[in-house]
């Protein structure tokens, strides 16, 4: 069995286990998108979308952080749509519901180490309104590597899901 | 000597003759900057904090563009934040909902090229004369200030000292105009024909959402006694951090108003290193209006008139208009540790 395979068949392999990866991790998604400002209330309570800015698609504002290109109503919310940050979100959502299921049983590594991409995603976006609500002075100290921790987060996710994938294809064969 | 020959020549004279007016379009600046420097250039320097973002990765809006009152009346409630323009009878609002994504509005009013910029971390607004140059966001801070940068020479400027701290401009002021931080309620009916900001800015963003906080009522953020972010020069316990100031600069120091006593005085007399200020309050949109005043003229308040451009009358006519603004007193305190601090409350009798 490759390792591709492998990984598909232990994620996705039960329909129990299709739904569960895929309802966590459009919470998450969903919850990663509203902590870097993407999703908002201020909806004016209908359904309504425009994309008028789709030149912006690959424009990024900061370090794997996106300009929106449309803008989407829906009930109270409103979301400000950029492609990659919302491929971004479902990715880390995935990766957060597969690290915490699969990783403690069958992966090595352990749960935290497992999930740290994710967690380190989170708190690239989480961190600074923390701050701002805490009104902390640590904040000028650490506001300046927050950006990284989205590239960090992303790298970290394709090393620790080519290792996992390697070791359940050793493990399956 | 032929006439081609002479081509070259003419070429190189007629080069040196256009200088002038190519450093005249670039970033219009004072050599001699009008405000007091508590700090040198190299301290500033070190001062500066990334704030996050990138360069850029704040957008200014350099394609603005501008709409009815009644078109802003569907989108803005009387008492949000807005920031006014009044020049050469054109009047324009810039909402603060709409700044606090972009901080800088590249405009032209009046055929006159200029920067409307505010910070949000700062409370501060700002307008300067900008000539062919547009303003950007730097991603840095000073002081929580929003350091902007001239993209035709790349020199930093913090926003509230208005000198460029580092580039080829430094140690040069900008060309300063006075904006008015009031409310949308309060400008429409100072200048009905007003034209405002629209929401197409050319980027995508919850205009309808203030990731600081609000305004109406403060909250978040912009609450008067909630800390601050980042380290300053200075630090003033004088006032809570975020309560609101009204401030000007001249050569020889800083004087600030704190808003209760601006609310509560018609006209402020102050003396400023070794001559004499005015600020005449404005009750209509919640501001004040700052002169030298150096003979002590008497103003009448009785005669005083408030129009679109301003006060006029019962004594002002002779007086030089000084610009000033308002700002976060924390930020005020660290920019000007020296400024004299009138209506505090260790000052009332």
């Amino acid at each position: 069995m490759t390792a591709l395979a492998a990984l598909r068949d232990a994620l996705v392999g039960r329909p129990r286990d299709a739904a569960l990866v895929g309802g966590v991790g459009l919470a998450y998604a969903g919850l990663y998108l509203w902590v870097i400002g993407d999703l908002g209330p201020g909806g004016g309570g209908g359904l309504a979308a425009r994309f008028p800015a789709w030149e912006r698609v690959w424009q990024a504002r900061g370090p794997l952080y996106f300009e929106p290109v449309g803008l989407i109503e829906a009930g109270p919310w409103i979301w400000t749509f950029s492609p990659l940050n919302t491929l971004l979100g479902l990715v880390l959502g995935w990766r957060l519901r597969h690290g915490t299921r699969h990783c403690p049983w069958r992966a090595p590594g352990g749960p935290l180490l497992a999930a740290l991409p994710a967690l380190l995603a989170g708190g690239a976006c989480c961190a600074p309104m923390v701050l701002i609500w805490l009104g902390l002075p640590l904040a000028g100290v650490l506001i300046p590597v927050l950006p990284w921790l989205l590239p960090l987060a992303a790298l970290l996710l394709l090393a620790s899901l080519g290792m996992l994938a390697r070791r359940l294809a050793a493990s399956t064969s | 000597m032929s006439r081609w020959r002479l081509f070259p020549l003419l070429l190189c004279v007629g080069w040196l003759g256009l200088l002038p007016v190519a450093a005249g379009a670039s970033l219009p600046t004072l050599e001699a900057p009008t405000v007091p420097l508590a700090y040198s250039l190299q301290e500033f320097r070190q001062a500066v904090r990334s704030g996050g973002p990138g360069k850029d990765g704040i957008p200014s809006i350099d394609r603005p563009r501008f709409q009815s009152v009644a078109a802003a009346d569907a989108l803005l409630a009387a008492n949000d934040r807005i920031i006014g323009l009044y020049l050469d009878g054109e009047a324009r609002a810039y909402p603060q909902r709409i700044l606090v994504w972009h901080e800088i509005v590249n405009d032209s009013v009046a055929g006159r090229p200029l920067s409307i910029t505010y910070c949000p971390l700062t409370g501060s607004a700002l307008g300067f004369h900008r000539g062919d140059a547009e303003l950007g966001v730097s991603g840095r801070l000073v002081n929580s200030n929003l350091v902007m940068y001239d993209r035709i020479t790349g020199s930093e400027v913090p926003q509230m000292l208005g000198v460029a701290i580092d580039g080829p401009l430094a140690g040069q002021g900008l060309d300063e105009l006075r904006v008015v931080w009031t409310t949308w309620g309060a400008w429409k009916a100072r200048h009905p024909d007003t034209r405002v900001l629209s929401r197409e800015t050319g980027h995508v963003r919850n205009y309808r959402r203030d990731p600081y906080g609000g305004y109406a009522p403060r909250r978040g953020y912009y609450r008067p006694q909630s800390g601050r972010l980042f380290p300053v020069m200075a630090e003033s316990r004088r006032l809570p951090p975020k309560a609101s100031v009204l401030g000007f600069r001249t050569r020889q120091g800083a004087a600030a108003v704190t808003r209760e006593a601006l609310r509560r005085e018609a006209v402020i007399e102050l003396a400023l290193g070794d001559s004499h200020y005015t600020v005449i309050r404005d009750a209509g949109l919640d501001t004040g209006w700052v002169f030298h005043n150096p003979r002590r003229v008497a103003i009448r308040v009785d005669e005083l008139t408030f129009g679109p451009a301003g006060v006029s009358g019962g004594g002002t006519e002779a007086l030089e208009p000084i610009n000033a603004f308002e700002a976060m007193w924390f930020a005020w305190a660290a920019f000007y540790p020296e400024t004299l601090l009138y209506g505090a409350p260790e000052d009332a009798p």
